[in-house]
């Protein structure tokens, strides 16, 4: 009776320190951990890289390309920007960026006043580099330090090129800009234009407009009402092609339409995977951003000073649609 | 000797450290979550505190372009020295998830002082349009001050967010290990009291126990009390006291039994007085009427028959004189010839008796009545049983310091177990022919008389006779033996 007693005693003791020693493991010991103090140096480069269109494809590339040459070089980068091409968002962005003092931005070409005097003045008084990526913004007009991205100018040839190549030497090619006028967009169309110009039998409409979605719709109505014999669309602002394509194949086939654009755009690599776009310029977003960096970090160490003015142009090629799968 | 005290103590004192540990463990863990509170507190307050007093700033700047007085401008001096403040603060949260954000945001705030500090440089210039122009970038600051604000904190807590809800999961094993603890060390303390409680009862349970046996009578059974303090000492004390009450009962019982022995051996000596005295009555009667005898038969004719009882007389004399007292060898040989005298009585013929004696040696001290039972013995074995007789030789020697004294008869021998027998005085003699005194009595006689062993040998063949020799010192070794012996 007694030793049962002592047994079932010393049980109930084990037991005890066993929820006992469990508990005190939970509440003494932390798994989560504290941010790892600054270990870096204070004076690390911090690099910013601006677009307007966060989250696309191709500007994802771009920050994905800067992030792993930013790391490379030991530099600190964060992508900011603002969605779907908002101005305001995207110049505020810039204005804090210069304002915060970093040592580098790397930005998106806006063909705007703000953004020129956001460039020109502002971080000219602070000293802070500007690198365009992706668009340019001509250097007299911005003072940024180069041009990292695709020779726009090239690219429109291309385009030109592989709609010839494709259509033939004769039709009525729409030509879709938006009203903008973005100075990368008239390379493209100079580049376009200086191809179709030999060839008189190509006729090519012209025409604009603003970059909202339904603003598109009602645009390209306009245009397939006024030239239903249109042959060919290249849409020179990659991310109108998409709503542009949507009215024309509300209208009938998409296919019997020769239709190009750029791979910049936010659609452009869906469309061309379901064959609505019969061809891409493709570029090389995560060069540029690679390339951005390097230049940059290389300006800002001061190992090539001054820099290439007239840009380090990146890699472009054409893609048809039967290429892909 | 302090043990059971010294017990009290270390319990109190174990009790004491196990309260001790707990509530250092249970401050110690308090003020690191405290400290962990205020950490995050603090981050959060420090940060608002920015975009507060970015805030003033731009107020206190706003007012002074309006009514450029003394106290606005102290008021703003004020202000940007609070901004300052906080920047150093929020400086002090770098960490390696916020460091761009946080440097961004601290550049940001030099840029708010620097735009303020331009409109005032403007403002004193009297360039209104610049100083305007410059408040109102001030502004904007101020408003990306304040969004950057919300967008760091909401970082901070995205980043802090694991550990926060660490921290809530924590305090809520913290309770439940309270109430563990709580439970294992009452336990804990419930068993250690009650071993340590019978540690120091069941040894004065024992010793009451052992106490009341005592005072049953039952001293022979030893008090044992495991224990290691004051009780056991006592227990041993305790059985000390027990083992002399034993030692003391049983001296008693010895000396009461000893003390009855000696009144019976008392009454058994003053028996033996008596019977001795009866016995002396007897002899000395017996001698008497032999006297009278002898009287009678010398009156009556018959020398021979009043030779023979003068004899008798003389050794029955001889042997209530003697017994215990030493004589010469002449008295002994004396008797001697009396005793033959009265053998040859007996046996007329058959006996003979050779006596070679060197008259120097009769000074020699002997114990009484030593040769004659080895005469004696020589007539019952050698002479008694033979029809043709047999002859006895005493013969006396001179042998430098010792005198030899050897009796020789011609009778059948002794078997060499007897005889050995005989020398240790281990034979126990129950022929009833003897007179008593037997042969081992002689031997065990001369041996206590003369303190030295082997004084006699027997040398006996079988059916050629038998040679008692007896060697005597002429003087004896121990006087003083002989002494007590004579008294």
């Amino acid at each position: 009776m007694r030793k049962a007693g002592l047994i079932f005693l010393s049980f109930i003791c084990i037991f005890l320190s066993y929820l006992t020693f469990i508990t005190a493991q939970k509440a003494f010991h932390s798994n989560w951990k504290l941010p790892a103090a600054s270990s870096e140096k204070e004076d690390r480069i911090r690099i910013v890289l601006i677009t307007q269109e966060l989250e696309t494809p191709f500007w994802d590339k771009v920050g994905k390309g800067a992030a792993l040459q930013a790391k490379k070089d030991g530099a600190s980068l964060e992508v900011w920007g603002s969605y779907g091409k908002n101005q305001d968002d995207f110049l505020k962005k810039l204005e804090i960026a210069i304002q915060s003092k970093v040592d580098g931005i790397i930005v998106q070409g806006l063909d705007t006043d703000k953004f020129k005097e956001l460039t020109k003045i502002k971080a000219a008084f602070y000293g802070i580099p500007i690198i365009t990526v992706g668009n340019d913004v001509p250097k007299a007009e911005s003072l940024r330090k180069t041009y990292v991205g695709s020779d726009q100018h090239l690219a429109g040839r291309m385009i030109a090129k592989l709609m010839l190549s494709d259509m033939g030497q004769e039709g009525n090619v729409i030509l879709l800009s938006d009203s903008q006028q973005e100075y990368y967009q008239q390379q493209r169309l100079t580049g376009i234009k200086e191809v179709l110009q030999s060839f008189p039998n190509v006729k090519t409409i012209y025409a604009e407009t603003p970059e909202a979605r339904e603003q598109v719709i009602a645009k390209t109505r306009d245009l397939l009402n006024q030239y239903p014999d249109a042959d060919g669309f290249i849409a020179v602002n990659a991310n109108i092609a998409g709503a542009m394509i949507q009215e024309i194949g509300r209208r009938g086939q998409v296919e019997p339409y020769y239709i190009y654009s750029f791979d910049d755009g936010s659609e452009s690599n869906t469309l061309l995977n379901q064959k609505k776009l019969d061809g891409v310029i493709e570029q090389s977003p995560e060069m540029m951003g690679k390339k951005s960096v390097d230049v940059l970090m290389r300006w800002l160490e001061n190992e090539t000073v001054p820099l290439d003015a007239d840009g380090y142009l990146s890699e472009i090629r054409m893609i048809k649609a039967m290429d892909k799968r | 000797m302090n043990r059971i005290q010294k017990k009290i103590w270390m319990l109190a004192s174990v009790v004491l450290i196990i309260m001790a540990v707990i509530w250092i463990a249970l401050t110690y863990y308090n003020q690191k979550t405290q400290n962990q509170y205020n950490d995050i507190l603090q981050r959060y307050l420090s940060m608002n505190s920015v975009t507060n007093s970015s805030q003033q700033v731009v107020t206190d700047l706003n007012n002074y372009l309006l009514e450029p007085s003394e106290d606005n401008l102290d008021n703003l001096n004020h202000s940007k020295e609070k901004l300052n403040d906080a920047k150093a603060e929020v400086g002090k949260l770098i960490n390696s998830e916020n460091e761009f954000a946080l440097v961004n945001y601290m550049n940001l705030i030099d840029s708010l002082i620097e735009t303020s500090d331009r409109s005032l440089m403007f403002y004193a210039e009297s360039d209104t349009d610049t100083s305007n122009k410059e408040f109102t970038e001030a502004t904007r600051l101020s408003k990306y001050i304040s969004e950057m604000t919300l967008t760091l904190i909401d970082t901070e807590l995205k980043t802090y967010d694991v550990f926060y809800r660490g921290i809530i999961s924590q305090s809520a094993e913290f309770k439940k290990l309270g109430i563990w603890l709580m439970l294992l060390i009452t336990l804990l303390l419930l068993m250690i009291t009650y071993w340590f409680s019978l540690s120091i009862t069941r040894p004065v349970q024992q010793l009451t126990r052992a106490a009341n046996e005592l005072s049953a009578g039952k001293f022979d059974k030893e008090i044992k009390v495991e224990s290691n303090d004051e009780i056991s000492f006592l227990a041993q004390t305790f059985n000390r006291m027990r083992i002399n009450i034993n030692n003391l009962f049983q001296e008693i019982q010895q000396k009461a039994q000893l003390e009855h022995e000696l009144q019976q051996s008392k009454l058994l000596l003053q028996e033996s007085q008596l019977k001795n005295l009866q016995s002396q009555i007897n002899p000395h009667f017996l001698f008497n009427t032999l006297n009278t005898l002898s009287k009678k038969a010398y009156l009556e004719g018959s020398e021979e028959t009043s030779d023979l009882l003068v004899s008798v007389a003389g050794l029955l004399r001889y042997n209530l004189k003697w017994l215990d007292k030493s004589v010469t060898l002449q008295d002994e040989v004396m008797v001697i010839q009396q005793y033959m005298n009265i053998q040859k009585a007996r046996f007329t013929d058959r006996l003979t008796m050779h006596l070679e004696i060197e008259r120097s040696c009769l000074n020699v001290q002997i114990p009484g009545l030593t040769l004659q039972p080895i005469i004696e013995n020589a007539v019952i074995y050698a002479v008694e049983p033979r029809e043709d007789g047999g002859q006895i030789w005493l013969r006396i020697k001179d042998n430098n310091d010792m005198v030899r004294i050897e009796v020789e008869d011609d009778g059948p021998g002794i078997p060499e177990d007897k005889r050995i027998k005989i020398l240790n005085g281990e034979l126990v003699e129950t022929n009833s022919a003897s007179t008593g005194i037997g042969f081992t009595n002689v031997v065990k006689r001369l041996r206590l008389f003369y303190g030295i062993e082997n004084l006699m040998d027997i040398q006996s063949a079988m059916g050629e006779g038998t040679k008692v020799v007896i060697r005597i010192p002429k003087t004896r070794g121990i006087e003083q033996h002989a002494q007590t012996l004579d008294r």
